[in-house]
């Protein structure tokens, strides 16, 4: 009873700073590039609080029920992903035995809640940048799901506590050497951030949010920062041994991993070159799908002969 | 078998979601919209099965109707003639027929579910039913469902490559045109032709 509060508690501290991490990591890591101006701590703090205070922005004749929504519900699948990350072997809200396809569950929930935010504005660039998505998440979604099932051979469990056990002897960033980097560029996809930022991109005035302004931009902003750190979190889980790791009690552990981890994207997501989506799509199809497959076949082969 | 209360009001409030959000399928005016009110009513029924023990098919009923939906919703905007998006348009037909059909089929399931006796198995104490779904599909029956699976890729990509050439205006090999606001008219929506009117087929090149 007390741990599955504590795990609660876990997950809602995370909603709740984790938008605030995210931001101040995104600018100390782009300080050096000279990306982003502004205070460091505060920055973040005072976009939030300025948009708040902004009108929120009508479109003509919009879906307003989907559109008021869309925010709330990413993050709410970014709680999920976050209640299904272990934190130590029994620190867990929901020790689900299927809680590795239920991550694929969000993965895939996340493109139709995408698509949302975009086609219920009812207006012209958001729609591209909805469309947009869905083609590319596809692609994503295929090769996270390889990598997962990959993940789950060696712990011979859909469960991310028997994935965390089954490194024990061997993180499975180094029994599956591809694994990481692809559900990384999962990672970016699937929060469009970075180069993969194809959804609400420039090129789009802003894409899916072009439209919105105001509190339920404010939402859409936290909804994404929160499902990079969960994601962050699922990555650790994974490939980092989770809770696994001398000296230190689990739980931190698996603080200081997805940290690292979000760090990781973080940086990648300011110094990796932006992809035309045609471009992306190709890349994702023919050099990253297969590229999963040999994943799989390795971790398979591997499974086998262990 | 026990189990609590909290049980019972989750099925029921996820069994009147699953109802309420299948109702507005039919009464919603948008091709997206009725897909994701369907998806809506499947994710409420894979809780039910998660509920029910079935904790591998209820959440992979998430993922799967998560894509279906999704690809269905972007292929009836491809490839309907009114794809309604935001525009309002009726969803059902043959109202006469389709009453009548769903007035039978309901009164045949709640006779099953009213008059019926069903067994009372609880679930044997060292359950593992992802494990045993899956010596169900991959040991013996194996065969049936890889070739069940490929024979329906098979389909789905062969009618796709048979339809995809008969646009909204016509076949994609004759080029298309939309057709006139009045009967035999001008095709509509194009932009005004440029005062040369000579009928250069390239100017209709887009």
């Amino acid at each position: 009873m007390i741990e599955s509060l504590a795990s609660l508690l876990m997950v809602t501290v995370v909603l709740v700073l984790g938008p605030y991490v995210v931001a101040v990591l995104d600018r100390l890591v782009a300080t050096p590039t000279g990306a982003m101006a502004g205070d460091v701590w505060l920055g973040p703090l005072s976009r939030a609080a300025w948009l708040l205070t902004q009108q929120a922005n009508a479109t003509e004749a919009p879906d307003w029920q989907a559109w008021r929504l869309s925010p709330a519900l990413y993050l709410a699948l970014a709680a999920v992903g976050l209640a299904v990350v272990p934190w130590s072997p029994t620190l867990i809200a929901t020790d689900l035995v299927t809680s590795v396809v239920l991550w694929g569950s969000v993965e895939a929930l996340a493109t139709v809640v995408i698509f949302l935010q975009g086609w219920s504005a009812n207006a012209v660039l958001p729609l591209i940048g909805a469309y947009r998505y869905v083609a590319l998440g596809l692609s994503y979604i295929l090769i996270s799901m390889f990598v997962l099932i990959g993940v789950a051979l060696p712990a011979e469990s859909l469960q991310w506590t028997q994935v965390v056990t089954a490194q024990e002897s061997l993180w499975n960033v180094i029994r599956q050497p591809l694994g990481l980097p692809l559900f990384l560029v999962v990672g970016l996809g699937l929060t469009f951030w970075g180069p993969l930022n194809l959804a609400d991109s420039t090129d789009l005035a802003g894409g899916t949010s072009a439209e919105v302004s105001g509190p339920s931009r404010l939402a859409w902003e936290l909804a994404r920062a929160v499902m990079l750190v969960a994601f962050s979190a699922i990555a650790a889980t994974a490939f980092l041994g989770g809770w696994l790791g001398p000296w230190l009690p689990g739980p931190v552990w698996v603080l200081l991993k997805t940290l690292a981890v979000l760090a990781l994207l973080l940086w990648l997501g300011h110094r990796l070159p932006r992809v035309a989506p045609e471009r992306c799509v190709t890349l994702m199809w023919v050099v990253l799908l297969p590229l999963s497959f040999v994943d799989l076949i390795w971790a398979g082969v591997l499974a086998l002969w262990a | 078998m026990e189990h609590s209360i909290a049980v019972d009001i989750a099925f029921l409030l996820l069994a009147v979601l699953a109802v309420v959000a299948g109702w507005r399928v039919f009464r919603t005016d948008s091709m997206v919209r009725a897909s994701f009110f369907l998806l809506v009513s499947f994710i409420a029924v894979g809780a039910i099965m998660i509920l029910l023990a079935a904790e591998y098919l209820g959440v992979a009923m998430f993922f799967m109707m998560a894509v279906e939906m999704m690809v269905m919703a972007l292929f009836m905007v491809m490839f309907m003639m009114n794809p309604a998006g935001l525009n309002p348009m009726m969803m059902v037909h043959q109202h006469r027929l389709s009453i009548v059909a769903g007035g039978v089929a309901f009164v045949i399931l709640a006779a099953m579910a009213l008059f019926s006796s069903f067994p009372a198995d609880p679930l044997p104490a060292g359950l593992d039913p992802v494990h045993s779904l899956g010596e169900e599909m991959l040991g013996d029956s194996m065969l049936i469902f890889e070739s069940a699976g490929i024979v329906l890729l098979a389909t789905m990509i062969g009618v796709v490559v048979l339809s995809s050439h008969r646009g909204r205006y016509g076949a994609a090999e004759e080029g298309s045109m939309p057709p006139g606001l009045e009967p035999g008219g001008d095709p509509a929506g194009q932009p005004e032709d440029d005062e040369s009117g000579g009928g250069h087929a390239h100017h209709h090149h887009h």
